[in-house]
């Protein structure tokens, strides 16, 4: 049992380090990222295979698959944001995704396809003794959380902060104030990439083995339902969204005990119509999520 | 000739896309927001055509009418209850709900009918060739019901009241309230058009490939691209992109891979953004 | 005479303060009413709230003493209230006659009477083929202003009809203006080119800070060398 909630509690720490990154895009950036799986697979991918074709240590893989997700990602932000509406955006950046897990899939040379990439080496998986390993998994884990929250959080209360959140309420505005805005939302997309990025390797660490399957669409729902549970923007509810989330959906899972009369199948389908009921009923009734969002006094004008 | 008989794919490929495309545009110009459900709603349409059909011993022909009728109505019933609620909000909130109702939909169709594909119930009619190229019936009757759509599409646009009145809902919502258009009953009509639209499109896509879980998500993307490239809010637009799309996707097969056929939605889809954001045939977006 | 719209205790704003703070107004039977005052004064918000376009927050609307704040504005529409929108009032990737085609198809469905459209704007029938966005902002306008008239309305509701326009074209619209009324239709305006406005109103409503500051005849308002000490609130007898 013990050993099932670590489990929990790191997958918890790795899903939220992703909510909270689509927070930051979504929720102060307000650049929302429906392609958040198709870049999820990247950084999971561009760790595994820095580790085992470019032999990197752990810590380079991470740094690594952070800065590639990072520049697709403000690439992506400086090619489309010409066109501001946000409703393109999100089009353009469910069809990156899409590409980018087609590329996991078919590109066997690099990716191995459906095959997938296995023995992984966890971070200083030889150093520490098997029995601990997984206490150190989660300490490592709880600790890259904090650092994501702590960045983003030191991020959002800084001027950088206060500019995201003005290009968000309106970019006609902060445009003739004088604001760069593009540049401002390439940067919001880019740093919140690289933070998917490190929820990627986070990911690949995790599992030692990754294939194109762990990363569909069911992905997107979960960070989706975090960040709008925890309400757009504060971070603090977005963990708490993440891990009320997470802790629904994997358990969940033992519905298969509960109801011997369904396939697995038909199993997954319900769990898949359970998120997206879910999703809409978050929506409908929570908007604000559990949280408030930190704004600083000065900026209610 | 095999770059024609591709091109003739391409064509029936576009064609079949045209009715969800017109559905994308409609919507989009009515409710002002993408919609992703579109693709799960093809799914079950199809599949209900495909109760009707396979498992009740229908024919395809009122297999399909009915399923299409019926997508009306349903898609009345779920705007109802999924974006009715969410009116008010942004369209992030929209779209964001569209994709739950597209993943509760589609996951409908898996619970109900599996993973494994299905096909309807037809006579498999031999194919035949026109100067050199091959077709089928299957074919035929895709180019048929679609251009017949396409044609009632543009009468009802034009010539009737409903659609002056969604044209006017498209272009400019608050003055059309005050030139007496009820909204509601626009937006009810609009989805009951593009709920008909979509089960058409549901079982020309089950005629052409077979019928599974993700048939029409897997459209999602071209459609959309489609729709975009033509000039989201032109019905014209959303028949000639789809027909563009189709045939530059399957003509890329010749070059590509054939698993990086969605590649040329997105490029178009991020061409069209770039140099023409209105797409051939649309208006260009005013900001109010 | 008889007052066939009227407005009690109105309170509406958009976001946390309310920008119309208690306006009373009335619109007698057959007559002109402008309403001037300075920008941000609430003078929009005034129109927007009567028509319905935003929800008043308290008080009363009537429409020859039914009450208007429930109904949405196809309701109001078809009790009899004709708007004329400042801008973006024409339907711009519509035909001229497809946008005159709506407002006769929506605005009056059952009702009787025959439409003013053709008897006051004959100019607009050579354009009837062109995308109203084609139109020249004066043309516009005048399409604008026969939408509502398709029907013969009981009340026409216009925001700032002059803006942006030639003098010429601004002396030609409240020409129309004058001629509408003749015919028997109420008519409530919101106006910045206040002398021509009043020049052709009975009374005149003063507008401040959103609150009613004078209320007076229209040509009394007129006489006056400084319009600013109206918005101030002093020294004109109330009606």
């Amino acid at each position: 049992m013990i050993s099932f909630l670590i489990l929990m509690s790191i997958v918890v720490c790795f899903s939220s380090v992703l909510a909270l990154a689509l927070n930051f895009q979504w929720g102060q950036g307000g650049m929302v990222n429906f392609g958040l799986s198709g870049f999820y697979t990247l950084g999971a991918y561009a760790a595994a295979l820095l580790m085992l074709k470019a032999g990197a240590n752990t810590f380079f893989a991470v740094v690594g698959a952070m800065l590639i997700v990072a520049a697709v990602c403000g690439l992506v932000a400086l090619v489309t944001l010409r066109v501001i509406e946000e409703d393109y955006f999100a089009i353009v950046t469910l069809g990156v995704g899409e590409m980018l897990r087609l590329v996991s899939l078919n590109e066997d040379w690099l990716t191995k396809g459906a095959l997938g990439l296995a023995g992984i080496p966890r971070p200083l998986g030889d150093s520490v003794p098997p029995e601990m390993y997984l206490y150190f998994l989660l300490g490592v884990s709880l600790l890259l959380l904090a650092g994501t929250y702590a960045v983003l959080t030191v991020i959002a209360r800084s001027p950088f902060g206060r500019l995201v959140r003005a290009v968000r309420e309106d970019d006609v505005v902060a445009a003739t104030l004088g604001k760069n805005v593009l540049w401002a939302r390439v940067r919001i997309f880019a740093i919140g990439g690289a933070f998917i990025g490190l929820a990627g390797s986070m990911h690949s660490f995790y599992y030692q083995y990754i294939d194109p399957t762990q990363f569909t669409n069911i992905v997107i729902a979960y960070a989706f339902m975090a960040v709008i549970a925890g309400g757009r923007g504060a971070h603090l509810g977005t963990i708490a969204g993440a891990a009320v989330v997470m802790v629904l959906l994997e358990g969940s899972r033992f519905l298969k005990d509960a109801i011997p009369s369904l396939n697995s199948d038909q199993l997954a389908a319900i769990r898949i119509i359970i998120i997206g009921a879910g999703l809409i009923a978050l929506l409908v009734w929570r908007p604000q999520g559990f949280l408030k969002e930190y704004r600083l006094r000065t900026e209610l004008e | 000739m095999y770059i024609v008989q591709t091109a003739f794919n391409g064509v029936i490929t576009g064609v079949i896309m045209t009715l969800p495309a017109l559905a994308v545009t409609l919507l989009f110009g009515v409710l002002k927001f993408p919609n992703f459900a579109v693709g799960a709603m093809m799914t079950v349409a199809a599949y209900m055509a495909f109760a009707l059909n396979a498992q009740l011993g229908w024919p395809l022909l009122a297999a399909a009418l009915t399923a299409a009728l019926a997508m009306g109505v349903v898609c009345i019933a779920l705007d109802q209850v999924t974006f009715k609620p969410l009116r008010e909000r942004g369209g992030i909130t929209l779209m964001v709900a569209s994709l739950g109702l597209g993943f509760i939909l589609e996951n409908i169709a898996r619970f109900a009918y599996g993973n494994s594909a299905r096909s309807y119930v037809i006579e498999l009619a031999r194919p035949f060739r026109v100067a050199d190229i091959r077709m089928n019936w299957e074919q035929m009757i895709t180019l048929g019901v679609s251009t017949a759509a396409m044609l009632a599409m543009y009468v009802l646009l034009t010539k009737m009241p409903m659609g002056r009145a969604m044209r006017a809902v498209a272009d400019n919502p608050a003055l059309a309230l005050v030139r007496g258009i009820e909204s509601p009953r626009v937006i009810r009509w609009t989805w009951f058009i593009a709920g008909i639209l979509l089960g058409g499109g549901g079982v020309l896509i089950g005629m052409d490939r077979a019928l599974e879980p993700p048939m029409g998500s897997n459209y999602l993307i071209s459609v959309f691209a489609a729709a975009i490239l033509g000039g989201l809010g032109s019905p014209l637009g959303a028949f000639v992109g789809a027909i563009v799309i189709g045939v530059v996707s399957e003509l890329s097969t010749l070059v590509l891979p054939p698993n990086y056929r969605i590649g040329i939605p997105l490029v178009a889809i991020a061409l069209v953004l770039i140099f023409r954001p209105q797409g051939l045939f649309g208006q260009p977006y005013i900001r109010k | 005479m008889s007052t066939i719209l009227s407005v009690q205790g109105l309170h509406a704003g958009y976001g946390a303060g309310d920008i119309l703070k208690g306006i009373d107004a009335a619109l007698a039977q057959g007559a002109i009413v402008t309403m001037i005052g300075p920008n941000g004064s609430g003078k929009s918000t005034f129109v927007k709230t009567v028509v319905g376009l935003l929800a008043a927050r308290q008080g009363r609307i009537e429409l020859e003493g039914a009450c208007l704040n429930d109904l949405t504005p196809p309701k109001r529409v078809s009790a009899g209230l004709a708007y004329v929108p400042q801008e973006y009032n024409v339907f711009r990737n519509l035909t001229v006659l497809e946008n005159l085609t709506i407002a006769r198809e929506f605005m009056g469905v059952g009702r009787s009477g025959f439409g003013l459209d053709e008897e006051l704007f004959p100019e607009l029938g050579i354009h009837y083929r062109k995308p109203a966005g084609a139109l020249s902002g004066g043309q516009r306008q005048m399409l604008a202003f026969a939408c509502a008239l398709t029907v013969r309305p009981k009340v026409l509701v216009l925001d700032e009809p002059s803006a942006g326009l030639s003098p010429l074209l601004m002396g030609t619209v409240f020409d129309k203006i004058k001629k509408v009324n003749s015919l028997g239709i109420s008519v409530l305006m919101v106006e910045q080119n206040a002398i021509e406005a009043l020049r052709i109103s009975d009374t005149c409503i003063v507008l401040s800070g959103g609150r009613v500051r004078a209320v007076a005849p229209a040509n009394q308002v007129l006489g006056m060398k400084d319009l600013n000490s109206l918005y101030l609130g002093e020294a004109v007898a109330e009606k």
